[in-house]
């Protein structure tokens, strides 16, 4: 039972029904007067409410979203991107049992893949990423998860210690996330070869590699994600980092909101960017560890870029014959 | 086991640097203050702030706070009028803890905002600390003897340029009863009667019109006294803001006996919230609704009768007038619909009795008087008076001012409404032994007016009342009926900001040759006006520092234990009024049979003091003895009757509530109610009082066929003087010594009491048995008619409805009616500008407003105005705006809201210390502003004075509204 | 074992402010955190109606459900409290909270808040009963001393009551019965009611005249 909801019916709710022998001569015609008190508490009607006390929806008698935010953490965001996270691990255990990693011979012969300032902000994003992962899963799921193995002491701490580290870097990733798009956004747009890739599912249901560009139609996919749920969990973060930008509490539930759901999306997907770019693709590591790529790697997974590369070159050299 | 409030914060001395209100306040007590200054040994800040007696206490109180004990005092709320009880709880000293007196009859442990916050006056961390003097436009601190010297000093030589009157006192209402009566008494030594306080602007007319219609102005039930109401009228009264915990009294009347509540307001106030029925008048048509009200009475017969006919003189005159407000012309006046004041006065016609309150919204008008006095009449007309649960139950405002007025802090009076006659200097000056011709000598031996040919002396003269001090002092000196001018102001306890025409007073005050503060904070008299000199401020501790009686509403006096012991370098008000007599070279005739302690007055001895001579109002039974056993038993007095049932007090009524009469050893239990006849006088009866004569153009003045229970007379009679005792045969009943004492005088001037304890013996009332009078023919208007304000926006009614003709010489001064109203304002100034109260803060706020946990819920100094109004200049709420008087103007928050009608603002009068725009909180002495501050409204409030006792004008005023 | 409740009576509330004052009294908490507050609506029409709200200390409360480090407990006597050693100041209960009873005491950036503060019934904290840390994190221990929260002893009107819930919906239903009407019945009467009626016909009826 909600109790606090019977207290406030009760405290209100009374007037509703005074005793018989009250009725004036003309209430027989009136609209139940407590219904249109209990509207004025809920805050359903025009008039707002005043206080003498400041603070943040200080004059709001019965917050109307406190239940539902309650109902959408415990029932709904907590149950479900737990599901989707656990589920979205298993399915890439299971893949990575039934398949393995896919393996390329070797040629020996390297290209250059990734320039070091796009291998730095990679890897600048990916770690502010892991960080907020990290703190965000604490403060979603450590009651859950940690507490029970912790105790309430040493939980504090992680979780005191998450919080601040969360809110503190978050502003980190925007930087990062921003950089990262305008370095890569030209080699993401999407062109038809990558519907070819995804209607193949980037071979992984046989039939050999499909043809892809620099980045195939998964990374793009990947990468678009990246985009938006980044923009959505920077913008609700920054509400969230910074509520005097907003006034009263629904703006930063809504954020929240906004910030749970886009995170968890993320954090799913970037469980099989990164399961793909280690265990997934041997070989894809290396590739944004040194910037440079085997030439079977290559050919083998974007070989439209190979053959680009190779064109290229071939016209550097003949450029270069002819300059001679 | 009780807990050790102990807080570790380390914020030392910064937190007495002025801070802007809209910042964080400290959340450091003055405890921890204590507390730290004790660790630390104080700062170089603190050390300047402190004596070092404080700060040795201070580490004496940290050090033993751990295992010290803590000891419950029982006191009284300094805040209004109720008296409210409070149980302090004291450890070494500080104040810790506040916890509800649950046996309190007043109020059961109930407080309002202020209530609930008065631990903090125990702390006082923006209270005035140490005597200050304003040097070249700088505060610089002074010792307590170098102040009053250089005061002493000053004053004298006033005395000697010009006359004793030129020095004025300004009492107050926050002073305890002993306090108010030295304070009186301080003035009459000194030789003036330029004495005031508080009561001339907010009940003056109250007692004047009350008193001359039955006898004495007060309260005449009590606040818990409404529980036998069976309906309840309230005009011009907010007690849900003002007197919160009446409230209390009044549901329970609502509740219990379905009393129908009716409020009658130009505002739609949180009274109003919870009444039945709602009459929305235009602000200062009192006297039309109650005319309007009384027509449906008289129209209907519901009149009492019997009532009239053995009680009430002049009925007959009153439905005359009556006559001529048909609802129609009630409705043209007033804006109340005929069916909403017929509806309105039918329950009160049907559920009686019905009780009848009224407070500052009905009293502080140029017609105050009529108002107040067509309000008893209304209760007359009912036969509400005289019986539980009915009564014209008048709120007073503060804690004190029901006493404050009893003990003559007024222009007007001595103590005990003895007024100013030779008779009464004659009677006080047996009372205080002193010789009547060297008190005479003290006052300036001219004549400032005549009584036929004989010139008048100045000691029976009335002074200039506290509402016009301003024109004393800028008024020409030719038009003046005294010497001089005032060129000294004694702010004993008086907020500035609680008095209209701002702009004036700044000037009054840069006129003056002194200033004198003696008050707990700086108040507004410390910053409004540009000085550079001659300005002293001296620090009074609060009454919680302090001990000694209180007069509540219904008379009742309670003893106010002392909490703690005086903060700072602050002394008791008595204490200061000794000091400053002793310079003037009066200590010795002041104190002549009160012990003094090292400077300190004994109060008991001032308590005993005034009961050997109050016998007006009976003042003299509640000796300190019988107060303190009260006190000490509060809890075996009844919630309803405030009688005691058993226990040490067995019979009395709580507080003693005057008249408690003859002395102690009659253990006269106190009169709940006044007038009511169903009790023998013994046990708190009583009559009408006969005070205006026996006869009046052949009509009997005494009641016909009406006593009170056990009254051996059984008819009217008059008041007891020695000869009627004999005339009755009941002289023999005297003691010899009594006879003695009783040969020639009356029952008010026997200081035996032998008169009043053998009238009480035969059941009859000291006072006499007489009626009422509905017709006051003493006064401008006889028969209560209504007047247009000054500054009115209905000119259509001004030529039915003229107000006064300028008066050349009253109360000393010339003053103002018809050559103002002559003028229509009402072109450029459209919208009626009303004031009031809020619940947090009180009086010029300058306390209130210095307790955060009362500041942080008023921040802002605001106007109310109609959603009307604000479209038609297009003002948003919140929007800043100049609300500008014909007189003045001030820069306020607008609050745009349906509590106020179209055509009327309101604006709360307890802010201060920002002056028609310009903030003045640089101006207070370092740390001793207010968390709050804002324009006080009665800077733009006009001028406007009442034709009986110049009871200021401040709740009908014009004035116009624009964006700032 | 009994359990305590709030319960602030509408019809008696007059928003004097007595309660919250009465809080910072009793637990000294600072300027902008105010544990108990006073709502009106309609302020300043017909209907105006106020009721003081702080923790309502639910049985089934949402700011425990929704807090991410479980620093909520429910004593005995059904007052939820919390820790503030264990409080990470992350809001979510403010978010949750129906009636706005979770305090901070900051509102800054980076999202710092400081550590919740709400009303805790008077009846202290975690740490020891009657210690000076105690006092300093949460307030006064009332409870433990056999009193109840101020705010509702000190209450002008007696519109705020605390206590075991039992006795103090019996005092309720002992007014509800005392009450022959609520005002605010009253109220619409009229409100509504245009007066026809005529003085001569008296058909304004009145409370008392039928009673």
């Amino acid at each position: 039972m909600r109790h606090w909801w019977v207290w406030v019916w009760l405290c209100l709710g009374a007037t509703l029904f005074p005793p018989v022998h009250a009725a004036g001569p003309s209430t027989d015609k009136v609209l139940n007067p407590g219904a249109e008190l209990w509207n004025e508490v809920r805050g359903r009607q025009a008039a707002p409410a005043t206080t003498q006390v400041q603070g943040r929806d200080s004059q709001v008698l019965v917050n109307e979203w406190g239940e539902h935010f309650r109902d959408y953490r415990r029932q709904r965001f907590v149950r479900y991107s737990g599901y989707l996270l656990a589920g979205v691990v298993s399915l890439l255990l299971l893949y990575h049992l039934l398949h393995g990693g896919l393996e390329v011979t070797e040629s020996g012969r390297k290209v250059l893949r990734f320039e070091l300032t796009e291998r730095i902000v990679h890897w600048l994003l990916a770690g502010v990423f892991l960080l907020l992962t990290v703190t965000g899963v604490v403060l979603a799921f450590g009651r859950f998860v940690v507490l029970p193995w912790s105790g309430p002491e040493v939980f504090a701490v992680i979780a005191s210690a998450s919080k601040e580290g969360h809110n503190l870097f978050g502003p980190l990733f925007i930087v990062a996330l921003l950089w990262f798009f305008v370095l890569f956004v030209g080699r993401n747009l999407p062109r038809l070869v990558d519907i070819y890739w995804l209607i193949r599912a980037g071979g992984m249901l046989g039939g050999g590699h499909p043809a892809a560009g620099f980045f195939n139609g998964g990374e793009k996919i990947w990468f678009w994600i990246l985009t938006i749920g980044g923009l959505a969990v920077s913008t609700s973060g920054v509400v969230l980092d910074f509520p005097a930008l907003v006034e009263g509490r629904n703006p930063l539930v809504l954020a929240l909101v906004v910030h749970g759901i886009a995170a968890v999306v993320l954090i799913a997907a970037s469980f099989g960017h990164m399961y793909l770019g280690t265990l997934g693709v041997k070989g894809s590591l290396e590739g944004m560890k040194s910037g440079l790529v085997d030439e079977a790697w290559a050919h083998a997974h974007h070989v439209l870029w190979y053959e680009e590369l190779n064109r290229k070159a071939q016209a550097e050299s003949s450029a270069r014959e002819q300059g001679q | 086991m009780k807990l050790k409030k102990i807080s570790e914060s380390i914020e030392p001395a910064v937190t007495v640097e002025p801070k802007a209100a809209t910042k964080r306040a400290p959340g450091l007590s003055r405890r921890d203050f204590l507390r730290n200054t004790g660790v630390i040994g104080g700062s170089a800040a603190l050390g300047s702030l402190l004596a070092p007696a404080m700060v040795q206490r201070a580490e004496a109180a940290a050090e033993s706070q751990a295992q010290g004990a803590v000891k419950q005092v029982k006191t009284i709320c300094t805040h209004c009028s109720v008296g409210c009880g409070i149980i302090a709880e004291v450890r070494s000293g500080v104040w810790e803890g506040q916890e509800p007196a649950f046996d309190h009859p007043f109020n059961l442990g109930a407080h309002c905002a202020k209530g609930a916050s008065v631990r903090e006056h125990g702390h006082g961390e923006r209270r005035l600390k140490y005597p200050t003097k304003l040097v070249d436009g700088k505060w610089k601190r002074v010792s307590w003897d170098e102040a009053i010297n250089e005061i002493g000093d000053r004053l004298l030589t006033i005395r000697k340029e010009s006359s004793p009157d030129s020095v004025y006192w300004l009492g107050s209402a926050k002073h305890n009863n002993e306090q108010a009566y030295l304070f009186r008494k301080l003035a009459a030594m000194w030789g003036t009667n330029n004495v005031d306080h508080q009561a001339r602007i907010c009940h003056s007319t109250t007692v004047a019109g009350v008193a001359n219609t039955w006898g004495y102005g007060a309260m005449t039930n009590s606040y818990n006294d409404i529980h036998n109401s069976k309906s309840i009228l309230l005009i011009g009264s907010n007690p849900a803001e003002a007197h919160p915990v009446a409230l209390q009294h009044i549901f329970k009347a609502k509740e219990e006996n379905n009393a129908p509540i009716v409020v009658i307001d130009p505002r739609f106030t949180r009274t109003a919230a919870h009444a039945n029925h709602f009459l929305r008048i235009r602000p200062g048509t009192d006297v039309p609704i109650i005319w309007g009200m009384l027509w449906h009475i008289f129209q209907n017969n519901w009149q009492d009768e019997t009532f009239i006919r053995q009680r009430v003189y002049g009925m007959d005159e009153v439905k005359a007038e009556v006559a001529k407000w048909t609802p129609d012309e009630v409705e043209r006046v007033t804006g109340v619909p005929e069916q909403q004041v017929f509806a309105a006065t039918k329950v009160m016609a049907d559920n009686r009795p019905g009780t009848f309150i009224w407070c500052m919204g009905g009293t502080q008008h140029t017609i105050g008087n009529n108002n107040t006095r067509a309000y008893c009449i209304f209760q007359l007309a009912l036969g509400n008076m005289g019986v539980s649960g009915g009564g014209a139950n008048i709120f007073r405002g503060h804690d004190n001012v029901q006493g404050a007025t009893d003990l003559g802090v007024l222009a007007n009076t001595l103590p005990g409404y003895y007024g100013l006659a030779p008779g009464s200097w004659g009677h006080w000056s047996r009372v205080w032994d002193l010789d009547l011709d060297w008190v005479k000598g003290r006052f300036d031996d001219g004549s400032y007016e005549k009584k036929g040919d004989k010139a008048v002396p100045v000691m029976n003269t009335k002074g200039i009342p506290v509402s016009r001090w301003i024109d004393g002092v800028l008024e020409d000196k030719a038009n003046i009926a005294q010497k001089d001018n005032i060129r000294a102001m004694i702010f004993w306890g008086h907020a500035p900001n609680s008095q209209t025409r701002g702009p004036e007073m700044k000037q009054a005050m840069e006129k003056l040759d002194l200033l004198v503060v003696v008050d707990p904070y700086p108040t507004l008299s410390a910053v409004m006006h540009d000085r550079k000199e001659g300005v002293y401020l001296l620090p009074a501790c609060t009454q919680f520092e302090t001990y000694g009686s209180v007069t509540a509403s219904n008379r009742s006096l309670q003893w106010r234990d002392k909490v703690i012991d005086p903060l700072f370098e602050s002394l008791p008000d008595h204490t200061i009024m000794y000091k400053l007599a002793k310079k003037l070279g009066i200590a010795d005739q002041l104190c002549k049979h009160i012990q003094v302690n090292n400077d300190e007055p004994l109060l008991e001895d001032i308590t005993r003091e005034f009961n050997r001579g109050m016998w007006t109002i009976g003042y003299t039974g509640q000796s300190p003895e019988r107060l303190k056993l009260q006190q000490q038993h509060w809890g075996t007095f009844d919630y309803t009757s405030l009688a005691a049932e058993g226990g040490p007090c067995d019979g009395e009524y709580y507080g003693l509530p005057w008249p408690c009469w003859g002395n102690p050893e009659m253990k006269h239990p106190g009169t709940p109610n006044l007038y009511d006849g169903s009790k023998p006088v013994a046990k708190g009866g009583l009559t009408f009082r006969a005070r205006f004569g026996v006869e009046r153009n052949g009509v009997n003045l005494l009641a016909e066929g009406f006593y009170s229970k056990g009254s051996e007379i059984k008819d009217g009679y008059p008041e007891f003087t020695d000869k009627l005792l004999k005339k009755l045969g009941w002289w023999k009943d005297l003691t010899p010594e009594e006879q003695q004492a009783a040969e020639g005088r009356n029952w008010k001037t026997d200081l035996s009491g032998g008169i009043q304890r053998v009238a009480i013996r035969r059941g009859c009332a000291p006072f006499g048995n007489a009626k009422a009078r509905a017709v006051v023919w003493t006064f401008p208007d006889p028969v209560p008619i209504h007047r247009e304000p000054l500054y009115t926006s209905r000119r259509d009614l001004v030529s039915k409805y003229p107000t006064y003709e300028d008066r050349k010489s009253f109360w000393r001064l010339p003053t103002r009616y018809g050559s103002i109203q002559a003028t229509d304002y009402s072109k450029d100034f459209p919208i009626v500008l009303t004031s009031g109260r809020l619940v947090e803060y009180e009086g010029g706020g300058d306390e209130s407003r210095s307790n955060p946990w009362l500041a942080e819920l008023q921040q802002h100094m605001y106007a109310e105005i109609n959603p009307r109004d604000a479209n038609n200049v297009g003002i948003r709420d919140g929007d800043t705006i100049w609300l500008e008087t014909p007189e003045g103007k001030v820069k306020v928050q607008a609050m745009v809201t349906r509590r106020v009608a179209p055509g009327v603002a309101f604006m709360p009068f307890h802010f201060g210390g920002v002056f028609e725009g310009r903030d003045l909180r640089d101006k207070y002495p370092k740390g001793a502003d207010p968390y709050v501050l804002g324009e006080a409204a009665n800077t733009a409030f006009t001028y406007g004075y009442d034709s009986v006792t110049q009871m200021q004008e401040t709740k009908c005023s014009l004035c116009r509204i624009q964006k700032a | 074992m009994a359990r305590m409740k709030f319960y602030c009576d509408a019809e008696r509330c007059i928003e004097c402010n007595g309660c919250v004052t009465a809080c910072k009294n009793e637990n000294e908490v600072p300027w902008g955190v105010n544990r108990r507050r006073v709502v009106t609506i309609k302020d300043g029409e017909r209907g105006e109606r106020s009721l003081s709200v702080a923790c309502m200390h639910c049985s089934d409360a949402p700011c425990a459900a929704v807090c991410p480090v479980d620093c909520f407990y429910t004593t005995k006597e059904g007052v939820v409290l919390h820790d503030k050693d264990i409080c990470i100041g992350c809001g979510y209960c403010f978010y949750a909270c129906p009636f706005g009873a979770p305090q901070f005491p900051e509102d800054g950036a980076f999202a710092s808040r400081g550590k919740m503060d709400k009303c805790t019934f008077c009846a202290g904290g975690p740490e020891e009963t009657g210690s000076a840390d105690e006092f300093r994190k949460y307030g006064r221990n009332r409870l433990a001393e056999g009193k109840l929260p101020l705010c509702a002893e000190m209450c002008a009107t007696k519109a705020l009551l605390a206590g075991d819930a039992n006795v103090i919906a019996d005092i309720y239903r002992q007014r509800v019965v005392n009450r022959a009407a609520s005002s605010l019945a009253h109220g619409v009467e009229l409100q509504r009611q245009k007066f026809r009626a005529t003085p001569e016909r008296e058909r304004t009826r009145t409370r008392g005249s039928e009673g």
